[in-house]
């Protein structure tokens, strides 16, 4: 390589990049790679591990006894997640990227993001409390008289899950959001204006078209999260509710490695399908480049 | 601070429906977590809030006792410190090596991300599956490495939004004026990066404090904190879960507010959140040369 400035700079960015690739490669990629080979072995009553004679028996067990029931409802379940989240997310961005002044943008962009770095086990947990028979809610709507006995479907239900997954996941929908916004040229907003759009028509012809990518990206983000959930379906859900997760953590309590295996690789080849598509379509890769000069 | 250009005008009804899901948001996010917190200064056996002046710390008390608890989070803090440690750096390298990327930018990017996007267990099950492969007994040492895997996709965001605050042309000044790359790298990035570098580690500490789903699978004989908490509470409800729910949750709560306030006070090192918004400045001027008659 000529020592240019060119060459240099490429030289310096391999080296930078070296220490993540190996760590996403040797512990995320290789990991990932080895399951999707050894999911088409055998399992080896021996050893209660794997033996490597080929076999496709894991992927037609996938199929049966319902298996694929639970692929189908976690998809289900991610996506109404997601929905609701993203249907929340745009106005709470909103408020931050458009309507507020800098300083209470800053205040509550910060709010919205601190409980992600809080405990997620301990935020599902407090829902028991919220929900349950003796809840907060039942016991006010028992005091209004609203109801005579507690309402029994807000806890261990799929509104339990559902409410968590959602308290769980906003952030990881609103950040995306509130990027998207700050890319709109406030020029293009003061234009609309001049020409007499009223806030609505604004709103709708001009701010969402723009926004539109990072409104994907969030939906996106939420939904690949909440596919891989077990702790909001094991703490809120109802007893028969389960999860990809929770439905790979049964298989390996009988030790069926080569199953569990089968499982992870069709949702990860699915999730990178999804992923791939999303930046294609989105280039997602704009939303972190650096404006001005 | 100038306004935005929507600011005191008329929204039809805009302003206060955005409002009012902005605070809907904000209720279904901290509501849970602050009535458990109330609830775990209840003397009482039974659950349930009481007056504020029988609140007491009888529950927290009895949580010194709790000599496993104890031992949870020590190994909870040794994988969160060995993560932090080794998560900031490689994350920064990784930003750097974007920035200097002329090709292959958003690939790069993408594999950052991606591991970001794999439910937890399946990295868990893979990683570990490899591990028992090579003979590593899983130990502290085997979390962190999935933990690496969970933390360094923030760790690289949160250096890469930092990084906008290291414009090119004040490093091509520091060029100019005789630095070399190191040394600009030195006295120019890494003081303008100081925040954004506290931020990824104590980002990356609290999210391997808090992870559950890889930890469930490479935990050696000493459970994590995560892990000994999800058995506390699925096994009969002593009031001390809530204390130490509500320990955890003000610990993580207090942690990252540090961050953003700090980061909010000094206006030219945010934590990103505030570069991550829309400058607002030069904007309401043109405005009114523009509608002047």
């Amino acid at each position: 390589m000529p020592d240019t400035v060119a060459g240099r700079r490429r030289r310096a960015a391999f080296f930078l990049a070296l220490p993540s690739l190996v760590m996403f490669i040797g512990i995320g990629f290789v990991p990932l790679a080895l399951v999707a080979i050894w999911s088409l072995w055998s399992f080896d009553p021996d050893t209660y591990w794997i033996k490597p004679v080929w076999s496709l028996a894991s992927y037609a067990a996938l199929l049966k006894s319902g298996r694929a029931d639970v692929l189908l409802q976690t998809a289900g379940l991610a996506a109404l997640t997601a929905t609701a989240s993203t249907l929340l997310a745009v106005p709470a961005a909103a408020v931050i990227g458009l309507l507020s002044g800098r300083r209470p943008a800053t205040l509550l962009l910060a709010l919205f993001t601190i409980p992600f770095f809080t405990s997620g086990l301990v935020r599902a947990f407090a829902w028991r409390l919220v929900l349950g028979r003796e809840g907060i809610i039942n016991n006010v709507l028992i005091r209004l008289g609203l109801v005579d006995t507690p309402v029994e479907w807000l806890l261990f239900s799929d509104f339990a899950v559902v409410i968590g997954l959602v308290a769980a996941h906003l952030p990881l929908a609103i950040v995306p959001i509130v990027l998207a916004f700050a890319r709109i040229e406030s020029s293009v907003i003061r234009a609309s204006q001049d020409l007499g759009a009223g806030f609505w028509t604004m709103f709708s012809s001009i701010v969402l078209p723009l926004i539109m990518p990072g409104v994907i990206a969030g939906f996106l983000f939420v939904f690949v999260v909440a596919i891989g959930t077990s702790m909001e379906i094991q703490l809120l859900g109802g007893a028969s509710a389960s999860s990809i997760t929770i439905m790979i953590n049964d298989v390996l309590r009988v030790v069926n490695f080569p199953l569990a295996f089968a499982i992870a690789t069709v949702v990860t080849i699915l999730l990178i399908v999804a992923i791939i598509v999303a930046d294609r379509t989105l280039d997602l890769s704009r939303l972190f480049e650096d404006r001005g000069v | 601070m100038s306004p935005h250009p929507i600011f005191g005008r008329s929204t039809n009804g805009g302003r206060p429906l955005f409002s009012i899901i902005t605070v809907l948001c904000l209720m279904i996010m901290y509501a849970p977590a602050l009535y458990l917190l109330l609830a775990s200064l209840n003397p009482d056996e039974q659950l349930g809030l009481v007056a504020p002046t029988r609140y007491s710390l009888t529950w927290y008390v009895a949580l010194l006792d709790d000599h496993r608890l104890f031992m949870a989070l020590e190994e909870s803090a040794v994988v969160g410190l060995a993560t932090a440690a080794l998560a900031t750096p490689v994350g920064l390298a990784a930003a750097l090596a974007y920035r200097a990327m002329t090709r292959m930018r958003s690939i790069f990017l993408l594999v950052n991300l991606f591991t970001m996007l794999v439910p937890g267990t399946i990295e868990g099950l893979g990683l570990s599956a490899v591990l028992k492969f090579v003979h590593l007994s899983p130990s502290w040492i085997t979390v962190t490495l999935g933990h690496l895997l969970w933390t360094l996709p923030f760790v690289t965001i949160v250096s890469l939004i930092g990084l906008l605050a290291v414009k090119p042309s004040t490093l091509a000044a520091a060029r100019d004026l005789g630095a070399g790359p190191i040394r600009a790298f030195v006295d120019v990035t890494l003081p303008l990066m100081r925040g954004s570098l506290v931020s990824s580690f104590v980002f990356a500490f609290l999210l391997s404090l808090n992870e559950y789903a890889r930890a469930y699978y490479l935990v050696g004989r000493q459970n994590t904190l995560p892990l000994y908490m999800f058995g506390a509470m699925n096994s009969g409800a002593s009031p001390t879960i809530y204390a130490f729910s509500g320990a955890v949750l003000i610990a993580s709560f207090v942690a990252v507010a540090m961050i953003f306030f700090r980061a909010a006070r000094r206006k030219s090192d945010p934590s990103g959140i505030s570069l991550a918004l829309p400058k607002r400045t030069e904007q309401s001027k043109p405005r009114e040369i523009i509608s002047a008659p």
